[in-house]
């Protein structure tokens, strides 16, 4: 009978921790398309590959460091994912190190194109809203305004996420993405 | 020709192997790191400490390349170390109770500790060391090797009388215990 691919990688993973050269590349062919794939579901194409190649080397710079008891696609999959933050976090500091040269644009209002969207994200925005409990839309209401029910911080966080989850599912439903 | 997409592919092979081999140095250096006031302790023992030195930094590079290398070698390490411990520390401590280094006048009197430090890690390294079967002596001989290293490093204090001693004590420790394992099967 045919071994499944994770029982293989872990097996390869295993041999290649204690020193066995020979398992090199079957792990590298296991892993790379694992990696390029699951990086392009998160980042686009040019820093999905950069953030996947990244993940590689590291993944084998640490392969002495891999424990048998773990399993290895989780361990290089947890690996990936801190690669991807990592460029994700660098993607948002640079969107802010930029932010304020938008703001000295000349004419920071929106180009049609741009107001037709911005209208029907907000129409979208209000159906998705008006679906939602009253409670939760107030909560949402009174987060966007920065002020806070008559409740502790912690309860009040534990609801603005409640209702953001609540929120999310309504605009997936809404908007047919997954 | 390779094809142009098989290029990037290949790049990225080469560099994920150097940094295997990179990460399995560094991971080896790190783990051999512990071995170095051991070997201070030594150099302050001996007044002579040009061989205390070679020998220390004989078994950090064993001790490094066989971690580097992994599989048989890298099996070896640690039942090496654990063996070598009594005969790399017991003459050291005898040292440092005020006991003359080779280069003294009574430092002849005391190889008898390296011999007894000797005999207590051959019968450790026959013990825990992996037993060496038809084919597969290396995890042994890596371990014998160590564990050799290791007591030279402490029983270079007491001259190569002391290392002399030491090596008939592992000998005379690991064997019996070996002979006896081999004829059971």
């Amino acid at each position: 009978m045919e071994r499944p691919p994770h029982s293989i990688l872990q097996g390869d993973m295993q041999r290649l921790a204690d020193g066995d050269r020979a398992a090199f590349r079957p792990v590298f062919d296991s892993l790379w398309p694992l990696l390029r794939s699951y990086a392009a579901r998160h980042l686009p194409p040019g820093e999905a590959e950069d953030a996947a190649q990244e993940a590689l080397v590291k993944i084998f710079h640490r392969a002495s460091e891999f424990d048998p008891a773990r399993s290895a696609m989780a361990w290089a999959l947890g690996i990936a994912t801190w690669e991807i933050r990592t460029i994700l976090r660098r993607r948002r500091r640079r969107r802010e190190e930029t932010l304020p040269q938008w703001n000295a644009a000349p004419d920071p209002s929106p180009g049609p194109e741009e107001s037709a969207m911005l209208h029907d994200l907000e129409s979208m925005m209000r159906d998705a809203l008006g679906a939602l409990r009253p409670e939760d839309a107030e909560t949402l209401r009174l987060y966007a305004l920065g002020e806070r029910a008559a409740v502790t911080p912690a309860t009040f966080r534990k609801r603005v996420q409640r209702a953001l989850e609540r929120l999310r599912a309504v605009w997936r439903i809404n908007d047919g993405s997954p | 020709m390779a094809p142009l997409d098989a290029l990037p592919d290949a790049m990225l092979l080469a560099r994920a192997r150097r940094a295997y081999e990179m990460g399995r140095i560094s991971a080896a250096m790190l783990r051999s790191v512990w071995l170095v006031p051991v070997l201070g302790l030594s150099l302050l023992c001996c007044s002579d400490p040009t061989w205390s030195l070679a020998s220390g930094m004989g078994l950090i590079a064993a001790v490094t390349c066989c971690l580097w290398w992994g599989q048989a070698w890298g099996r070896g390490v640690w039942p090496g170390l654990i063996a070598g411990l009594v005969p790399m520390i017991a003459p050291l401590v005898m040292q440092m109770g005020g006991h003359c280094c080779s280069m003294g006048d009574r430092c002849y009197l005391y190889p008898g500790v390296c011999i007894l430090a000797g005999v207590a890690g051959g019968v450790a390294l026959a013990l825990i060391a992996p037993r060496p079967r038809e084919g597969h002596g290396v995890p042994f001989f890596a371990a014998s090797l160590i564990a050799g290293l290791a007591g030279a490093v402490g029983c270079l204090v007491y001259g190569l009388i002391g290392v002399a001693g030491m090596v008939l004590g592992l000998l005379a420790g690991a064997a019996p215990i070996l002979v006896t394992r081999r004829t059971r099967g």
